[in-house]
């Protein structure tokens, strides 16, 4: 049964990792997929070819999610090409790791900016026309950092962490609109960056998960897609964590 | 929109209708809200939520748009300086 036909789905750094994994997922099951980047575009083209050939419609925006002008021109483009918006994934991230000793002014800046300034000004931007349609889904994506802490990403764990915070509060602001908001806390993830684990390193991070295994990309996928599904719809204000038991 | 927005009597009747259609407030009338009675706390007895639901309906029918939580506040007292802060607006675009 195909679950999201013609849903439109924004996904905030859809072109690579988990966010590209959701968008084909979602793209798998009849949504309208658009996703943003903000400066890879050579990985953003592939990205976009591959979810044009799933989807029926898809859109690829370029945007900064920690500026204010691009994030309303990003939201603006997806409402003026297809009228709605009916689920929004606060996936654009980065990482800049240091212990805090070591971590300057930019790099605290720039992940809060991004992670969670990002989501409060895609959020507040995409809920009036969730609010106007008394409909939608809001996905926040953390992290496990967030709930454990880690040494050497305090600027990251505070950014996911505010991230859960944000996203309890909200939902207790708009859920009476029919408005879902979640956040998905995906674990130790097969992706690019794994992949460049030295044996040892991988060893140490399989010791803490109790499933012994990494997740895959597919698997945080189905986790964004229950959460943005009918069967989903008198949960919010959760963090919903696919990590194989690490935390 | 400002045929209306230029008869203060008949913003008012529109506003009331806004207000109870918005907040699908069925058991209320027009005839029930005063024009110069609360909306919020008392008299309707609503809370800043549902004027969340105001702000965008506002925003949609009259291009008005409500930044700031304060200027809020004081619009949303009551139908009355509802109608007041509509008009204001439209006045400043002239």
């Amino acid at each position: 049964m195909i679950k999201f036909k013609e849903k439109r789905i924004l996904i905030t750094g859809g072109t690579r990792g988990l966010g590209k994994a959701m968008a084909l997922a979602f793209a798998r099951e009849g949504a309208w997929v658009a996703i943003s980047y903000a400066s890879d575009s050579a990985s953003a083209g592939e990205a976009e070819k591959e979810i044009r050939e799933a989807a029926e419609r898809s859109l690829l925006i370029r945007a900064d999610v920690s500026s204010r002008s691009d994030v309303t021109d990003m939201i603006d483009c997806v409402l003026a090409e297809w009228e709605q918006i009916d689920v929004l994934v606060n996936n654009a991230g980065i990482i800049r790791d240091k212990l805090l000793m070591f971590l300057d002014e930019d790099d605290w800046d720039s992940v809060i900016d991004t992670n969670l300034k990002g989501t409060y000004l895609c959020s507040k931007t995409v809920m009036k026309p969730m609010i106007s349609r008394r409909a939608g889904r809001i996905i926040n994506i953390t992290s496990p950092s967030a709930i454990t802490g880690r040494a050497g990403q305090t600027n990251y764990s505070a950014s996911k962490g505010g991230i859960i915070s944000f996203t309890k509060s909200l939902s207790r602001e708009i859920s009476r609109f029919g408005i879902t908001v979640n956040a998905l806390c995906p674990g130790v993830i097969t992706t690019a960056m794994t992949e460049t684990l030295d044996p040892a390193q991988k060893g140490e991070l399989l010791q803490m998960i109790p499933m012994q295994r990494f997740g895959t990309p597919e698997e945080v996928a189905a986790a964004a897609l229950f959460l943005a599904s009918e069967e989903a719809a008198y949960i919010t204000g959760q963090v919903l964590t696919v990590d194989g038991g690490l935390t | 929109m400002k045929d209306i927005v230029n008869n203060t009597a008949e913003l008012c009747e529109y506003l009331k209708g806004l207000v109870i259609d918005t907040l699908r407030l069925d058991d209320v009338t027009k005839e029930e809200i005063e024009n110069d009675a609360p909306l919020f706390g008392e008299g309707l007895g609503l809370d800043s939520i549902d004027a969340l639901e105001l702000v965008v309906a506002l925003e949609k029918a009259f291009d008005v748009v409500i930044e700031d939580e304060n200027v809020g506040k004081t619009a949303f007292a009551s139908i009355v300086t509802l109608a007041a802060f509509i008009q204001a607006k439209y006045k400043d675009r002239e």
